[in-house]
């Protein structure tokens, strides 16, 4: 069984340029808060955002700066009492948020392939792209929960 | 006490002191160093002798993660992304300071040209820690703020290089004890071990790749990590190649060639804050008080020159990429701070050099504690000039 056949095909995706506050306002009215692929104009995939990546709005720059110094204290920030204005819904951007580096799969992957490599690195949704790096879905554990269900006739 | 015991205290004891000194704005790092000098053998001597006698074997292990995750810095995205500034002034800070402290060491101080040129070297570093965090704390932002996050970032990077070449060309004139010019013998030396230790870490890094197929699981990722670090640094030192350059290749050709390389590296960092502890702790305890009278003049020109160094290179730097005059101006003063890549380099040459290692040693920890507690200060100037805070 092929990604493809299991991923969902409708994904709300942003731009760079999407606005903090249009992104959670897509969002609004779900429960959670879904990883959200960045896309440029032709489509092709170019980071992620998830919820994690939404506290980075507190901070003065990119975390991925930082990423490779060694022997840095961690940050830790207290975002009940940190004092932003309301303007960086308007200030702060997606690419000020998203992952750069992030995993993604290609719509032929095997789902055992894909459910590997989500539990290898701790993600619970990852985007998929086609050959040519367009994003063409977004897959989940419970997509492939489901599928694995169905396939024994459980539903 | 027993081992196990003293390595439980360090740990706990570092928690509270890091805590403590993280109140009155000073990183982590200061705080380790402190607690060393002061449980340390020249003073409360509560570190068990056999803790002690494992430092060698810890800063070897944490030098090379350290020089494994620098290496990641060359990778394609990160070189796209560096700026034009950003590449040039910390290139020619790095090279300011090794430049200016080993021709002063060795001019005017008349040391040794080897000792001089690990001194040089070792003044290349910077740490990041003490600037970072009053960024964090002020949460400054702007040009300045962005040119000198990025300069921080890459600085050890140089340092790790221009560290290693001058170990190698160091070892070879002391070994054979001659003119440090014109020497094709040194030379020949010097690229072996360098050039050894890039096709090590090169192969190293395609076998981690491979081996990557068969992990399934994040434990996994770990052992496998870890255990692949740990053999190219064995077989560096079996082999006396650049341990620091043999690691910092693995990570750069990892970072190159496997798509998902930032796992490997991200893995090895739940295992490392405590390691770190433990590697600044000893570096404390490690340090003889009474030495401490002998460096004098070698401290202080130490303590002068690698910040004079520094701003001509960051100001020559800014100026060739015709930077902000903000950034010519003040960016040199946050770059004062240095810590773990300057006492390690400092540790392999308290081990590679046993006659001189102690001066260098000690000089580099005690220079160290009084840069942590200026460098703050500094960064917090140079920032508020840049009108990158408003205090």
């Amino acid at each position: 069984m092929q990604v493809r056949e299991v991923m969902s095909t409708d994904v709300i995706s942003a731009k760079r340029s999407t606005k903090l506050r249009e992104l959670l306002n897509s969002f609004k009215n779900f429960h959670i808060f879904p990883l959200v692929p960045v896309i440029e104009e032709n489509n092709r995939l170019v980071g992620v955002v998830s919820f994690r990546n939404l506290i980075d709005a507190f901070r003065s720059y990119h975390p991925d700066v930082l990423r490779l110094v060694p022997f840095l204290d961690e940050e830790d920030q207290d975002i009940f009492k940190i004092d932003v204005s309301e303007g960086i819904g308007d200030l702060v951007v997606v690419e000020d948020l998203m992952e750069h580096e992030y995993v993604s799969l290609t719509d032929d992957t095997l789902v055992e392939e894909a459910y590997d490599l989500m539990r290898l690195h701790l993600k619970e949704e990852l985007a998929v792209t086609d050959k040519a790096g367009k994003l063409v879905g977004r897959i989940g554990v419970f997509d492939i929960l489901k599928a694995v269900f169905r396939h024994k006739g459980i539903i | 006490m027993n081992t196990v015991l003293g390595l439980g205290f360090i740990l706990f004891a570092g928690l509270l002191s890091a805590k403590l000194v993280k109140k009155i704005g000073f990183p982590a790092v200061t705080a380790y160093l402190l607690l060393g000098i002061i449980i340390g053998p020249s003073l409360l001597k509560v570190v068990p002798k056999a803790v002690l006698a494992s430092s060698g074997l810890i800063s070897n292990i944490v030098l090379g993660i350290i020089a494994f995750g620098i290496g990641q810095n060359f990778s394609r995205y990160q070189m796209r992304r560096i700026g034009r500034s950003v590449l040039w002034i910390s290139v020619l800070e790095a090279c300011g300071a090794w430049i200016l402290v080993t021709a002063i060491f060795y001019l005017i101080l008349r040391q040794p040209f080897y000792l001089s040129m690990l001194f040089g070297s070792i003044a290349s570093a910077t740490a990041p820690a003490a600037t970072v965090m009053v960024i964090r704390e002020y949460r400054a932002k702007g040009n300045f703020t962005d040119t000198l996050l990025g300069v921080v970032a890459i600085d050890d990077a140089w340092c790790l290089i221009i560290f290693a070449v001058s170990l190698a060309i160091a070892q070879a004139i002391y070994a054979y004890q001659v003119a440090p010019f014109f020497l094709l013998k040194v030379l020949g030396e010097s690229l072996l071990s360098i050039g050894g230790a890039f096709v090590l870490g090169a192969l190293s890094a395609f076998l981690l790749s491979v081996l990557y197929r068969f992990i399934h699981t994040p434990t996994e990722l770990l052992i496998l990590t870890m255990g692949l670090v740990f053999i190219n640094i064995g077989i560096a030192i079996w082999l006396n190649l650049s341990v620091l350059l043999a690691s910092m290749f693995l990570g750069t050709v990892l970072v190159n060639i496997n798509r998902y390389s930032f796992k490997f590296f991200d893995s090895l960092k739940m295992i490392a804050s405590p390691l770190f502890l433990l590697f600044f702790v000893l570096a404390g305890a490690n340090l003889e008080v009474q030495v401490l009278g002998s460096i004098g003049m070698l401290g202080l020109f130490y303590l002068i020159f690698r910040v004079v160094g520094k701003m001509l290179g960051a100001n020559l730097g800014a100026r060739i990429a015709h930077a902000s005059t903000s950034v010519r101006k003040y960016l040199s003063y946050a770059l004062v701070p240095q810590a773990g890549v300057a006492l390690g380099c400092a540790l392999i040459a308290k081990n590679d050099f046993p006659e001189v290692g102690n001066i260098i040693f000690t000089t580099i920890v005690a220079t160290t504690v009084i840069y942590e507690l200026f460098g703050p200060l500094l960064t917090k100037y140079a920032l508020r000039k840049a009108g990158d805070i408003i205090v």
